[in-house]
């Protein structure tokens, strides 16, 4: 049995801010997370660090919460964020009202913003639907969410802290009423593990009901599915945003070789059930193609979708449902947080270890605004550079990853998981989607002897059917062809049959 | 422009193309073949599926849905281009092992059977059953070929790894064409004393002589000796396509390779020419009978957009299983995506249903209803098909 000060349930943004905080304040900690990190609603988003713009309107505090933390993350994480800069462009019809709102929203809360002609917008995104009328520029980023949770992390793991991935907390243990410790199942052994510790925070994301549910404790939220799609290719260079009221696919992000547009907002009751429509992809396209006309020609390569966590309300439509984040005290050594946005992460995670201090009586101010994420030199990626110097032992022919980079992330992290690798190295995030790589690096563990060969099997299995859950909603033109190919081989060439 | 007449212009390389096409030209027409480029053909294992819903294949067609296209053609069609294909490849020096009557199995490099007709005489030594033990030679850094996932299904495996001092599929090919290599390999094999019934090996064993090489090496060690077809580049694949292309400007076919179709010239009832981009200047290809080979989405045939499917060259009706909603299940190994059973429809002389022109014949992967996956009927069908178009074509010029 592990004994420890505090044990963080979930490994979103907001749980591994938890853990750095805890960290830098010297508790000891425990971090259990049911899948990989940023598996649930912070890995499923655009990857936008908000200049706090898109609230302005609606939620000023958000807006104002949006934006001090955009300077802090642009200040300690400068290797996860790229600072693009962002545009708000208002097309032919769009109210002139809001544009009025919005400037004066964003003088209330200190964004700066900078009205600019559509020449010179068209001259910073060439590719802007040339009809626009204007377009309002403010301090948005581009931010990689993974990368963000294991910078994160990586803090609370140089000062002991505990982390268990794929770790389904499957009981909270209690004793005369106040909650001791958890269990929690390893996904891949079936082995149980117990934990016990003085506090239980749960940042379960959209599962923070299930979670409290096992204590016996309620989290009033509302469950908010978006869905966003990625292109092949970057069509802007900037974050591009719709000067209206939030709604559907107003949003599109560059990040890395790609942009990710979205999102859509339907109510969902089951976070661990939710599909995509083919009008949602294509509500999208139609809308980021106003913006960018180029998005309705552009090969789309993946659709998902995400569940927001967010907090109750009596508000019907979800886009305008606060953004807000809150703290429940459940009064019996749990607390939950929920509601919140990626861009506010730290913020909450630090309004959460204040609780903790209070309640341990210890005092030890928060330093995570002040002190950069560390490690960010070793994990700021595998530059395109040192990619190309290893082409000739490529594996990953899109995304180029190298059999050597793939054996160093098994080494690495001794993981028995091929999406562990994907997060770490991009592989299979390109236009095949993985469908002749994963194939290769789940030989390389073989070869290297961390799975089975049975389990390479299965797994090759299991990964080509999620595989088609984020591709299905995006078959058409050069997609459905490539796609076509990986069927011909998976099922015709390696003759792979039905699973029982 | 350049103006060439024709007798008969085919549009598309793979197999039903260059089957077709030599069918014609055998008899003494005049035939083009017009393609953008290589064909899906030299990525598949290069085997002749027929059917493989039951162990004869000819029974198994029976079995198929009604609307399905082997329909189209007597048995006895099916019968003659199994064999014409198995002489001409035996011909061409790439003999094929296997009866229209009996399907056999294939070894895949997952380790499962893969159910074939008629398959390069590399693979006939492939085991039957899981009985006989194996041993595995692959090569290093060969990155698309791992003997774990086979050794998943027969645990009674063994593997070798050599060193051919390259790691592609086409470089280890075309170093074992090279008579020095394959005799220190055949010496080092000597010395491995393998125990197994059989040696397998990844399917790069030669780019032209692969039946020889194998031969030699199955003499050299005593054993039965097979390939394995691998993903792409897929060398059996690419010997096929070598062989029948070859075999059709044997027979004095033109190709314009590279030459993909920019428009269609149409009088009345008639396709009169289809015109092609080339590196210099627009040529027309004027032909009195067209035959359509173009495939299907990844042969590039057809095209899906969001809304609907097109033909890419004359724009003909194509049947569509439904809406986008339609084309794929949730399920990724149903077997059963709507889009399988996208293309073109035909009649018995395969003439496109529906449609105005009276002179064009269309075959191969590109028509409708095939589900080639789940019939297991790809490249068979390819050469039925070619055989009853290239026939319905030749009465028409008649």
């Amino acid at each position: 049995m592990i004994k420890t000060d505090v044990i963080i349930i979930g490994g979103g943004a907001t749980g591994c801010g938890i853990a750095r905080d805890l960290a830098l304040r010297g508790i000891p900690h425990c971090l259990i997370e049911k899948g990989d990190f940023a598996a649930g609603a912070t890995g499923a988003c655009h990857g936008l660090l908000h200049s706090g713009g898109r609230y302005v309107v609606t939620d000023p505090i958000a807006a104002k919460e949006c934006y001090d933390e955009n300077l802090i993350l642009r200040r300690i994480g400068e290797k996860c964020v790229e600072q693009t800069g962002g545009l708000f462009v208002r097309l032919p019809g769009d109210s002139k009202r809001f544009r009025e709102l919005f400037l004066r929203g964003c003088e209330d809360v200190g964004i700066p913003t900078e009205v600019i002609s559509s020449t010179k917008a068209l001259d910073l995104v060439p590719n802007l639907n040339p009809e626009l009328e204007e377009a309002i520029k403010v301090p948005d980023c581009s931010i990689d969410p993974f990368r963000l949770c294991m910078l994160n992390i990586r803090t609370s793991q140089l000062r002991d802290g505990l982390i268990f991935t794929r770790h389904k907390v499957t009981e909270i243990v209690k004793s005369h009423g106040r909650c001791i410790g958890i269990k929690a199942t390893d996904q891949a052994t079936g082995e149980v593990r117990e934990i016990r510790g003085n506090i239980i925070v749960n940042a379960a994301g959209a599962w923070a009901n299930m979670i409290a549910s096992l204590a016996g404790c309620e989290v009033p939220m509302t469950l908010a599915k978006g869905s966003l799609v990625i292109t092949n290719h970057r069509l802007t260079n900037m974050v591009i945003n719709r000067l209206r009221p939030p709604s559907d696919g107003d949003i599109i992000v560059p990040n890395e070789a790609v942009c990710l547009a979205g999102t859509t907002s339907l109510a969902v009751e089951n976070p661990d059930k939710i599909g995509i429509e083919s009008t949602e992809v294509d509500t999208i396209i139609g809308e980021a193609g106003r913006m960018i006309p180029h998005f309705n020609h552009t090969r789309i390569i993946r659709a998902f979708s995400g569940v927001r966590p967010l907090l109750k309300s009596k508000k019907m439509d979800s886009h305008e449902i606060s953004r807000g984040f809150q703290i429940i005290d459940h009064g019996n050594g749990m607390y939950s947080i929920a509601g919140g946005k990626l861009t506010t992460f730290r913020l909450m995670a630090e309004k959460m270890v204040d609780t903790i201090m209070a309640a341990f009586k210890l005092k030890r101010a928060c330093e995570t605004a002040e002190i950069p994420l560390d490690g960010q030199e070793e994990l700021s990626g595998y530059p395109l550079s040192k990619r190309l110097a290893d082409m000739k032992d490529v594996v990953c022919e899109c995304e180029l990853v190298s059999r050597k980079e793939v054996e160093r992330i098994i080494n690495q992290t001794g993981t028995r998981n091929v999406g562990d690798i994907q997060h770490r190295t991009r592989l299979g995030m390109g236009p095949c989607q993985g469908g002749f790589c994963t194939f290769r690096a789940l030989g390389i563990m073989n070869d290297m002897s961390v799975i089975s060969p049975e389990q390479s099997m299965e797994m090759l299995r299991g990964f080509l059917q999620r595989r088609f859950r984020g591709i299905r909603y995006a078959l058409w033109g050069d997609q459905l062809r490539e796609e076509q190919l990986v069927e011909y081989i998976y099922l015709g060439i390696l003759a792979m049959e039905k699973p029982q | 422009m350049s103006v060439t007449e024709y007798d008969a212009i085919i549009l598309g390389a793979g197999v039903a193309g260059l089957t077709a096409g030599a069918f014609l030209a055998a008899r003494g027409f005049k035939v083009a073949l017009v393609t953008s480029g290589e064909p899906p053909a030299c990525l598949s294992t290069g085997c002749i599926d027929v059917c493989s819903r039951d162990h004869n294949p000819l029974l198994g067609i029976n079995g198929l849905p009604p609307e399905h296209p082997f329909h189209l053609l007597p048995e006895n069609t099916i019968r003659e281009s199994l064999n014409n294909f198995q002489a001409t490849m035996t011909d061409m020096g790439l003999p094929y092992t296997g009866t229209a009557e009996a399907n056999r199995l294939v070894l895949s490099a997952l380790g499962t059977f893969k159910t074939s007709c008629l398959v390069p005489s590399t693979m006939k030594a492939a085991p039957q059953d899981t009985k006989d033990s194996i041993h595995i030679i692959t090569f290093a850094g060969l990155k698309d070929f791992y003997p774990s996932y086979i050794i998943s299904r027969r645990p009674n495996t063994k593997f070798s790894v050599y060193d051919a001092g390259v790691s592609s599929t086409m470089g280890i090919a075309s170093h074992f064409e090279e008579k020095e290599f394959l005799e220190s390999f055949i010496t080092w094999l000597k010395g491995q004393k393998i125990r197994e019934d059989k040696i397998a090996f990844p399917a790069v064993l030669g780019l032209e002589s692969a039946d020889e090489i194998v031969q030699t090496i199955a003499t050299g060690v005593g054993k039965p000796v097979f390939e394995i077809p691998t993903i792409p580049p897929s060398m059996p694949g690419r010997r096929l396509f070598n062989a029948l292309k070859d075999y059709f400007r044997k027979k004095g076919g033109d190709i314009y390779w590279e030459w993909p179709v920019i428009g269609v010239e149409k009088s009345g009832k008639i396709i009169e020419a289809v015109m092609t981009a080339s590196k210099g200047r627009p040529n027309s290809l004027n032909g009195k009978a067209f035959i359509l080979a173009s495939g299907s989405f990844v042969g590039g045939g057809l095209t899906a957009g969001r809304d609907s499917i097109t033909e890419n060259i004359f724009n003909l009706h194509v049947h569509a299983p439904g809406p986008r909603e339609t084309w794929f299940e949730n399920d990724y190994f149903s077997f059963n995506h709507g889009i399988g059973r996208a293309g073109i429809k035909v009649d018995s002389s395969l003439r496109p249903t529906g449609s105005p022109w009276e002179n064009i014949f269309v075959c191969g992967g590109i028509l409708a209803d095939t589900e080639i996956l789940k019939n297991g009927c790809g490249h068979g069908l390819a050469l039925a098909t070619a055989h009853a178009a290239a026939k319905s074509c030749m009465e028409y010029i008649r």
